[in-house]
This record gives structure tokens, sequence and C-alpha cells, in this order.
């Protein structure tokens, strides 16, 4: 509580509930959410189905207001999505008919900023993610690894300091996925972002986070947070995974998700 | 196996392929030929009233004759005007609908019982409405082109509207994006082909409100060859003024599915 009152966390989230309401129910996404990340952490959300994650990654970003509670950035409460919050979803959802290039620019389009010097550092981030003899093609012709990097160059295009990143992998085959855990990976360190990723995958949660958040359903709530050793933390996700203490730590995060899916089959 | 046994492969089913198109194309011009061949030889023979039904060669001599003397052209060139109005205008007034009642989700549900009933409704039904409001003339038959289609085009055009994926427009949102930018950004863009291919639909359409508009009050047009041609009982002016509208709205339709393929290249 004294580092709260010292320094605003990049985003905090205070005993935050959401209701989805319809006319035949109100149903209870996420329950009394406290969550801190500071400047610069990767942070993951893991959980089963239906555990609210993609709810917290809305409220973030202020796609939607939370029913009570506090979404605070940098001290501040979340109106309405912001320039400083960058969104990546599950598929790239690139626009077939925008070239590369201008899907790229699609961000600096919409804010309205769209200048010589923001094009060329989104071309210089499409040359980092090797896409640079691509930007005059067209989504359809490039493979799903390629376009999920082009989506990343997007959203970096326009400079958010925070990353939200909802199962950007999940829909990537095996290889493709660890190639671009690690180019997501050092691209954001590099940039220091702060990140929230949300996944299904707990080896990729392990080797990617700073902490992971295990949640539960029914309704959404934070069951127990692991913290990832300095040294798993350091390593390139691919690397991560054959350090001597990453297996204690995924039976360890196996067996917390086993609480919380034990717990719901109860019910 | 041999980089040329491919290859011979390869030409056999070019080849092949090649025949097979040969002989559609050979048994769809006999089949017309054989029709045409019929009927002048039905007439010839007696077996048809001429007086109905007419033969090939006596309206290929009118047809030329009208040609010829400038007669014909006017009429053509009148009702593929009225047509190419109606159908781009009910396009574009249904495109506009739709936009309309996209951006207010209430005025989408309150009007949405009044398009079921102008939908179900006929509109040439509506052909005396029009005249007396429009005066008897090019207005009233356009209306009737445009009106047979605005309908139709809102519901399927907003319909595409709301079926285009809600996270294209969360990319838009999550990037600062307003109301009017998802519009312009997410979904004009990828309704495009749905609008086109109602086009397609709308060419169709636009024919029948057109040819009934010039039914009932023009001067001019094919619609009016075909009417006046039944009134002095010349069914050879009937006949050719039928061949007509279904060559140049088939070159219309065509026309529209060239465009459409163009312009929705990238979109696939």
């Amino acid at each position: 509580m004294n580092q709260l009152l010292s320094t605003p966390a990049k985003i905090e989230l205070r005993h935050v509930t959401h209701l989805y309401v319809s006319t035949s129910r109100a149903f209870m996404a996420v329950r009394d959410i406290n969550l801190r990340v500071e400047e610069g952490e990767f942070i993951c959300l893991v959980g089963p189905s239906g555990c609210g994650k993609t709810t917290l990654l809305s409220l973030i970003a202020g796609l939607e207001k939370p029913t009570a509670g506090k979404v605070l950035i940098e001290g501040a409460s979340v109106q309405g999505t912001s320039r400083q919050v960058g969104y990546m979803l599950q598929q790239d959802y690139l626009f077939n008919w925008r070239t590369i290039e201008e899907n790229v620019f699609l961000g600096l389009d919409i804010q309205g900023i769209r200048n010589k010097e923001t094009e060329d550092y989104a071309l210089h981030l499409l040359a980092e993610m090797e896409l640079a003899d691509v930007r005059h093609s067209y989504p359809a012709q490039l493979s799903g690894g390629m376009r999920q990097r082009v989506a990343l160059v997007r959203t970096l295009a326009c400079q958010p300091d925070i990353l939200l990143l909802d199962e950007p992998f999940s829909a990537l085959d095996y290889q493709t996925k660890l190639k671009l855990e690690d180019l997501i990976f050092s691209a954001l360190r590099r940039h220091k972002k702060t990140a929230i990723l949300v996944t299904h995958d707990l080896s990729e949660s392990i080797a990617m986070g700073d902490r992971i958040y295990i949640l539960a359903r029914n309704p959404g709530r934070i069951n127990s947070e692991v913290a990832v050793p300095a040294e798993i933390r350091s390593a390139l996700p691919f690397d991560a995974r054959n350090l001597p203490g990453f297996q204690d730590l995924f039976h360890q995060v196996w067996k917390e998700m086993e609480v919380v899916s034990d717990a719901t089959k109860g019910n | 196996m041999q980089p040329k046994e491919i290859e011979a492969i390869h030409r056999d089913h070019i080849k092949q392929k090649a025949k097979e198109r040969n002989l559609i194309l050979l048994t769809q011009l006999s089949i017309f030929v054989v029709f045409v061949g019929v009927w002048e030889w039905l007439a010839r023979i007696n077996a048809i009233n001429v007086l109905i039904f007419s033969y090939p060669s006596k309206m290929w001599e009118l047809f030329w004759a009208q040609l010829l003397d400038g007669r014909l052209l006017p009429h053509i060139g009148m009702t593929v005007w009225e047509t190419v109005v109606g159908f781009l205008l009910g396009t574009l007034l249904g495109t506009l609908l739709a936009t309309l009642i996209w951006w207010s989700p209430f005025l989408s549900r309150v009007l949405d019982p009044y398009l079921v009933v102008l939908n179900s409704m006929p509109k040439v039904a509506l052909g005396p409405v029009f005249i007396v409001f429009l005066g008897p003339g090019l207005l009233s038959i356009i209306a009737m082109g445009c009106a047979i289609s605005v309908i139709i085009t809102t519901i399927v055009i907003y319909t595409s509207f709301k079926e285009v994926n809600q996270n294209y427009v969360k990319v838009v949102q999550t990037l600062g994006g307003n109301k009017r930018q998802i519009f312009r950004m997410v979904i004009l863009p990828s309704t495009i082909p749905a609008i086109l291919s109602t086009l397609k639909v709308n060419v169709g359409l636009s024919w029948v409100g057109v040819i009934v508009g010039e039914f009932l009050v023009s001067k001019m047009g094919l619609g009016y060859l075909i009417i006046y041609g039944f009134q002095v009982f010349n069914f050879t002016l009937v006949m050719v003024a039928l061949a007509i509208i279904a060559v140049v709205a088939t070159l219309m339709y065509q026309g529209v599915a060239l465009l459409e393929r163009r312009l929705t290249s990238q979109f696939k």
C-alpha cells in the first residue's frame, strides 16, 4: 500500500466488478478484481474459458466501463479508448482491401497523426519485423505468422505504452507461435512497453510473463498470483522453456489451474 | 516421372478442357439455331399463326428497316437511359437508407415493420400514384425503376452492414476510432462486394419497373413499342422489341458483372 501512495501504477484495477446485462439476465463477468501492473512489466492472465480475461482487457482498453470499481492508468481513471493503450486480437483482422503498408498506417489515419515522421516510424517497425519487402502486398498474400506480425506493427505504430494481447498466438501453428513469441517478447522489451497477455497456454504464460495471475470463473475473479523468477524472466521465451526451474513452475501453475477448474466443476 | 511426361499430361488436360468448352459452346449455338429455324419453318408451312407469333426473317426485316431509318435507336436509348438511372438511383438511395438505419439502432427498430410492408408490396402497383404525383412522363418511369429496387437494396445492404465481423470494428475502436470512422473504414469497404452484387440484381428489377412504367405512360421506349405493337396488332414489332430487351438487358447485366469482378478482386 505504501507503493500505491508514492507513485501511481501503470495500470491499476481497484475492486472492479463488471456485469453484462441483457433482457434475459444480468451476468457477472468479473467480481472484485484488484490488480496492479508496474511500468515495463509483462503480466499474464490465465484461467478456464469464461473467467473474464477478455472482459478485463476490454475494461483496461476503455471499450467498456466497469459496473463498479475503478480502472486507472497512471493514476487517472480510464475514460474510453486512448492512444496510450494498444490492443491485439486473437486473429490479425487485417483489412483485405488495404495493402500491408496501408493496414499499418490505419491507426495513424484514425488518430489523425499520419505524417512523414509517423509513417517512417511505422515502416521502420515493419522492417524490424522483417516485413519490409511485403509492404505493397495485400494481406491475402501473406502467411498467418506474417499477418499477425503486421497486426503487431499496426498496433505499435501508434506508439502506445501499454499493450493488451488477447491470445495473439492461439490461431497459429506451433512452430510459428514459438518464433513469434520470441519476436514479440523482444520487441516489447526493446520498446519498453507494459504488457498484459491473455492466454490458455500455461507454458507460454511462464515463458513470457514476469507475473502470472490465475483466474477462476463464475464469476471471474483472481484466484492466485505466481511470480516468475528472474532468470526465466530475462531469457527469451523459447530458451526459458529449457531452464531448470521452468518445469517446477509449470507444475505449480498447473496445480493452481486444477484447483480452479475443479472448483468450477463442483458448481 | 520425367518432366516431359508431366508436361504431356498437363497438355492433354488442357486439350481435354478445351474440347469440353467447345462442345458446350456448340450445343448452346445449336439450340439457338434450331429454335430460330423451327420457328421460321413452322411459320412458312402455316403451322403457327404468323399474325400472333410472327417469324424470324420478318422480324429481322422490320428490325433492319427501323434501324436504318433511325426510328429504333431513340427507343432503345430512352429505355436504357431510364433503366440505368433507375437502378443506380435505387442502389444509391437503398445504400443511403441502410446507412441511416445502421447509424441509429432506434430508427432501425422503428422503421422495421414499415420496411417489411413496403418490401412485400408489389411496387408496380404504385404506378398510378407516381403518375399522378410526378406527371405522366420520364420522371414516373424512373421512379418506378427506382422504387422497385430501393427497399430490397436497403434490407440486403443493412443486413450485410450488420454481418461485418465485430472484431474489425474492435480493431478500429481500440485504435481510437469514432462511429464515423468505423463506418468509413470498416463497414462500407467490407460491404462493397455486397453492394455491387445488389447492383446486379437491381439491373433486372429496374427493367421490370421501367417496362411497366412505359406500358402505362410513355410515348417512347421499348415498353412503348410493345404496347403500341399490341394495340395496332403488329406482333412482329412486339417480338422485335422483346428480342431487343433480351439482348440489351443481358449486355447490361454482364457489364455490371464485369464491373463487380474488377472492383472486388481485392476483397478475396
